[in-house]
């Protein structure tokens, strides 16, 4: 069974603000999804739809076989969000607060306990779980509300930008606390972010969206493989390379657009040939930024065609 | 009601205990209405003289049966069983209220709704278990200061006449009618009202709308327009109630979560 899936979902505000358009997504379980864009590009919108907060205005989605629009209530048991807009209570501890939001999902007191205290024990919380939540960091709530969205072990992991406000340094550790966890349970996650960087770090799957559409979904090879543009090669020589079609970079390098590697060692043996001295060659991949940009733009020049 | 449910109530209302600006709410409006107010009844009757034409006005307006006990002591019992008993209902009134906006709109204020509503409950499961939780706390903080007024007043009268007071069958009907169906009625109005209000005090001010009424009704006892006896609270109890349950069925209907989050 798919652990999300969307079909042409849609979903226009009263406002008249169309979030979401023609969206398909099909994910596997235990797969880290990046749903990638700016914001206000309809990730939240998405999460919300996938957890019946909204109803789709076209299109239906499903989670583990359950349409979330049908029976919400089954969807939540099955899944554990982090959004900006879901707080805690401040006047609650950190343990407090796990283990009430464990009984509502039907977790009896004593097993509560238990799995509130190894889930602080996990994001560097043990001490703090007996203070009152006012007095917590962003960075402090944010993972209270990771181990709040696993307290109930869920088969799958919706996180709306959770690392949003939180430094370099917290943002990297609570990515290794998302990866880690979810290794540990063989949890689904979709993690929407506009953090690309952060992203590429711990994502199996990528979905791109921009202004309410999919640009594209799939690994890294896929997405790569999609673009016309293949790698970039950065070549030191003594002179420029004649016979191909280059770029100078600032450092005085020079940069060269290859479709595949496979045309590297014919670039190379065309430069050697030439009587061009070649001191150092490297390649490379479009990283998921450049992909983004490279597919916005696509998408742009294809709309004016 | 089932487990989940439960634990919602039983958060709902540690957090309003644990909240010391409501919890003073909670006991200064029963402290005054209660037990301050009957006293102030209790000692104006004690100190006036009994010719005082205040005294006689209000001999005039209330239905005090003279010939068969001492003028003070039927002036007392008429007084705590045809005014006090209003001037109580602002109890259940305001109990109510405070611990409806701040189960509702309090969490919505804060932020942690959304969080509530991603757990395996239906919207309706949770709006019935917080209706249940600021009922229940409002029928609590009545039924205390009932007893606390019974303590109070007994004891006073017993200093000040060597006498008893009874109880007549307006309280009956003021704690097991009228208070309970005055308090879901509140309750329903702030639920009804927390969609759109953003502050809890925005959404407190809802009750104003409750409280004239029964105002209304305290002035027309001291000018003898209307005067209270059993079967007008009956009847008044029986409106209430009814009111009350249309209210509380529709009060979860037509509510989405696209509704309550906007």
């Amino acid at each position: 069974m798919k652990a999300v899936t969307a079909d042409n979902l849609s979903k226009t505000y009263e406002s008249g603000k169309r979030a979401l358009d023609d969206v398909s997504l099909s994910l596997n379980q235990g797969e880290i999804f990046g749903f990638l864009g700016p914001n206000g590009s309809g990730k939240t919108t998405t999460v919300k739809l996938l957890n019946g907060m909204l109803t789709p205005s076209g299109g239906e989605c499903s989670v583990f076989g359950v349409n979330p629009a049908v029976s919400p209530e089954t969807v939540h048991g099955m899944s554990g969000v982090i959004t900006e807009h879901a707080q805690m209570y401040d006047n609650l501890t950190g343990f407090q607060n796990l283990t009430f939001f464990a009984s509502l999902f039907g977790i009896d007191a004593g097993e509560a306990a238990q799995r509130a205290r190894s889930l602080l024990e996990q994001i560097d919380l043990a001490e703090a779980g007996n203070r009152k939540l006012a007095t917590y960091s962003t960075g402090m709530r944010q993972r209270l509300s990771l181990a709040r969205a696993m307290i109930h072990r869920p088969r799958i992991l919706f996180l709306d930008e959770p690392t949003s406000g939180l430094d370099p340094e917290s943002a990297r550790q609570a990515n290794g606390m998302i990866r880690d966890l979810a290794r540990q349970d063989g949890t689904t996650v979709f993690l929407c972010t506009h953090q690309l960087r952060y992203a590429e770090e711990i994502c199996t799957y990528y979905g791109l969206v921009d202004s309410g559409t999919l640009l594209a979904s799939g690994d890294i090879e896929s997405l790569r493989a999609g673009l016309s543009s293949g790698l970039t090669v950065t070549l030191r020589t003594d002179r420029p390379p004649v016979g191909v079609e280059h770029g100078k970079l600032p450092d005085g390098r020079y940069s060269v657009q290859v479709a595949s590697a496979e045309e590297i060692p014919r670039l190379v043996r065309r430069i050697v040939e030439a009587g061009i001295k070649l001191y150092h060659v490297s390649a490379q991949r479009p990283t998921l930024e450049e992909i983004y940009f490279a597919l916005i733009e696509q998408k742009s020049t294809g709309g004016a065609a | 009601m089932n487990k989940q449910q439960l634990a919602l109530i039983k958060k709902d209302v540690r957090g309003i205990t644990s909240n010391k600006r409501l919890f003073s709410v909670l006991l200064i409006i029963p402290l005054f209405m209660a037990v301050v107010l009957p006293t102030i009844f209790l000692l104006t009757i004690t100190f006036t003289p009994l010719e005082s034409g205040d005294l006689q006005d209000l001999l005039a307006i209330l239905p005090v049966d003279l010939p068969n006990s001492d003028l003070r002591v039927a002036l007392t019992g008429a007084l705590l069983n045809k005014i006090v008993p209003l001037f109580f209902l602002m109890i259940p009134i305001m109990s109510a209220s405070v611990m409806a906006a701040s189960s509702f709109v309090g969490e919505k204020e804060k932020r942690t709704l959304e969080t509530l509503l991603y757990c395996p409950l239906s919207l309706k499961q949770i709006y019935r278990a917080k209706i249940l939780a600021s009922f229940a706390l409002s029928m609590f903080v009545s039924l205390l200061s009932f007893a606390a007024m019974l303590i109070v007043v007994e004891a006073e009268l017993w200093i000040t006449m060597r006498n008893w007071f009874l109880p007549a069958i307006e309280w009956l009907l003021i704690i097991l009618l009228v208070a309970p169906a005055l308090s879901l009625i509140a309750i329903t109005l702030i639920v009804r009202g927390s969609a759109k209000a953003q502050t809890v005090e925005e959404s407190q001010q809802r009750s104003v709308f409750l409280i004239l009424p029964i105002l209304m009704l305290i002035v027309g006892q001291f000018m003898g327009v209307l005067l209270l006896n059993a079967w007008i609270l009956l009847g008044l109890g029986a409106a209430f109630a009814a009111i009350a349950v249309v209210l509380v069925r529709t009060s979860a209907g037509g509510y989405t979560y696209e509704k309550i989050l906007k």
